[in-house]
């Protein structure tokens, strides 16, 4: 499947508001658990909940974290991000390590980055350091004091030597040679 | 019938115009119809509704404020950062309900922390960018003040530490006016609460560090930068010569002109243009940015000054090109 047949907004590698520059804030602002307090399929995030949850919210006070009772209704966890994204996640039937583990993704990422595609795993401000290419880098000074037409610089001497020129500079070489044992 | 029958030949043709391997998404003949119903019965009961955040079950006020502090990490005085939360639309808004009611609790708006706030970071912004760019002139760096505390850039910050949901508005989603006016309240209760140091850094942590990756030169227009750089440099006593070091493709329409300005027959900087003149206005200004020490190789502005820096503004120059 290509790229346009999926519905995936595109970006770059950047982080929001230059974060990092500066000080370090964690993007996710509030963390919504939703569970149900006697179905099953609660039973990893109900785990989370007794064991986890105060030492989660007493490590990141910057989370606001929510717990939301809901009879028979699968567990799901919602988080959102300080750049307005939010992500909804299905925990049914997942175990505490697993939940554990899908909450620190959570916590750690910068927003909703598995909605994105990459257009390229790296960014820079300065793609070029020394400049953009001009008809004018590289080019030999003595040039803006010669005078054209000049064999100095008209000589094309890009391409390499035909077999024909070989030949020639071969039997000048002979003739050459040959010449002071006739005299 | 008897055009369908004079058509054929053309059907035929189009036919096998139209490649038989390309994949077309089937979309049934329904939905278009049903999605514009549904749109209209949407629009007849008043257009989509979007709650705002805060009107959610799960959402407490004294929480999202307690969390936005440590967030940043700073220690706000929690009365204080609810009034900066406050606009004055909402004190309005409560102030009629209450009249209602017959009922009355005194509210507090941010006008006066935002006041407050805003002379903060722009006396601060002023001091860091001198000391940070000790060669530029005011101008400029009136320019990339200008820049930093505009409305855009403020609301964007606001947006970014979270205020969206958290402010107390009359109306939601909330205006860029009003982020903005935020932003300028946090800084002001963060000054009376922890003191100006703190405020200043955070101030560098999250408006000054927008310039990273951004050329500094752009916030300052020079209208003319020829002139301005031999008015400079005649203080100094120095001659600045225009020589044109190189051109090509001349008299067609991919003309390039390479114009280099000399002192002491050693180049001072080069520029290039479509014509002459253009290219020595770009070596000009490049002839100024050497000057000003903003060139392209310039190293990046330092974002970690520590305290208040002293106004260092007679050093300065000031420059008006005219």
């Amino acid at each position: 499947m290509s790229n346009s047949n999926l519905f995936l907004k595109s970006g770059f590698v950047r982080a929001p508001l230059q974060n990092g520059v500066g000080r370090y804030v964690c993007q996710l602002q509030r963390i919504v658990l939703k569970f149900c307090k006697s179905h099953g399929g609660s039973r990893g995030l109900r785990d989370f909940i007794e064991q986890d949850l105060v030492d989660f919210a007493s490590n990141n006070p910057g989370v606001v974290v929510y717990l939301k009772p809901r009879r028979h209704r699968s567990p799901v966890v919602v988080a959102e991000y300080l750049n307005g994204d939010r992500v909804w996640m299905n925990m049914h039937n997942k175990t505490h390590s697993e939940i554990t583990k899908w909450i620190e993704v959570l916590r750690t990422q910068q927003g909703d980055i598995a909605s994105t595609r990459l257009r390229k795993y790296q960014y820079t401000d300065y793609p070029s350091v020394q400049g953009p290419w001009t008809p004018f880098t590289f080019k030999d000074p003595k040039l803006n004091v010669a005078e054209l037409p000049n064999e100095e610089f008209g000589a094309n001497n890009r391409l390499p030597m035909s077999a024909t020129e070989q030949l020639r500079i071969m039997f000048e070489k002979q003739t050459l040679d040959v010449k002071p044992q006739e005299e | 019938m008897s055009l369908l029958w004079k058509s054929a030949p053309i059907l035929k043709n189009l036919v096998k115009y139209v490649p038989a391997a390309t994949r077309v998404q089937k979309i049934h003949r329904w939905v278009a119809p049903t999605l514009m119903e549904l749109k209209r019965r949407e629009d007849k009961l008043g257009g989509k509704i979007t709650n705002p955040r805060n009107t959610f079950l799960e959402w407490n006020l004294e929480a999202e404020l307690f969390a936005f502090g440590k967030r940043l990490n700073e220690e706000f005085d929690s009365d204080l950062l609810l009034q900066a939360f406050t606009d004055r639309s909402y004190v309005i808004k409560e102030e009629m309900k209450q009249k209602e009611i017959e009922f009355n609790i005194k509210m507090k708006d941010n006008k006066e922390l935002a006041e407050e706030g805003e002379k903060f970071i722009e006396q601060y912004i002023q001091v860091y960018l001198e000391t940070v760019l000790p060669k530029f002139p005011l101008e400029g760096i009136s320019g990339i003040k200008a820049h930093l505390t505009c409305e855009e850039t403020l609301a964007n910050i606001s947006l970014h530490l979270g205020t969206k949901d958290i402010i107390l508005a009359s109306e939601y989603p909330v205006d860029n006016y009003i982020l903005a006016k935020t932003f300028k309240a946090i800084v002001g209760a963060l000054l009376r609460s922890a003191g100006e140091e703190r405020a200043a850094h955070f101030v560098r942590d999250f408006v000054i560090t927008q310039l990273q990756g951004k050329d500094i030169n752009e916030y300052w227009k020079i209208e003319d930068p020829w002139i301005m750089l031999v008015d400079i440099l005649e203080k100094d006593g120095i001659k600045i010569e225009p020589r044109l070091i190189g051109e090509v493709g001349k008299n067609t329409l991919l003309a390039c002109y390479r114009v280099g300005l000399y002192v002491d027959k050693k180049l001072f900087s080069s520029g290039f243009g479509e014509t002459v003149s253009s290219a020595k206005e770009v070596a000009a200004l490049e002839a100024l940015k050497k000057i000003f020490g903003t060139e392209d190789s310039m190293a990046p502005i330092n974002f970690k000054l520590q305290g208040i820096q002293k106004t260092v503004s007679k050093q300065h120059k000031q420059i008006s090109a005219s």
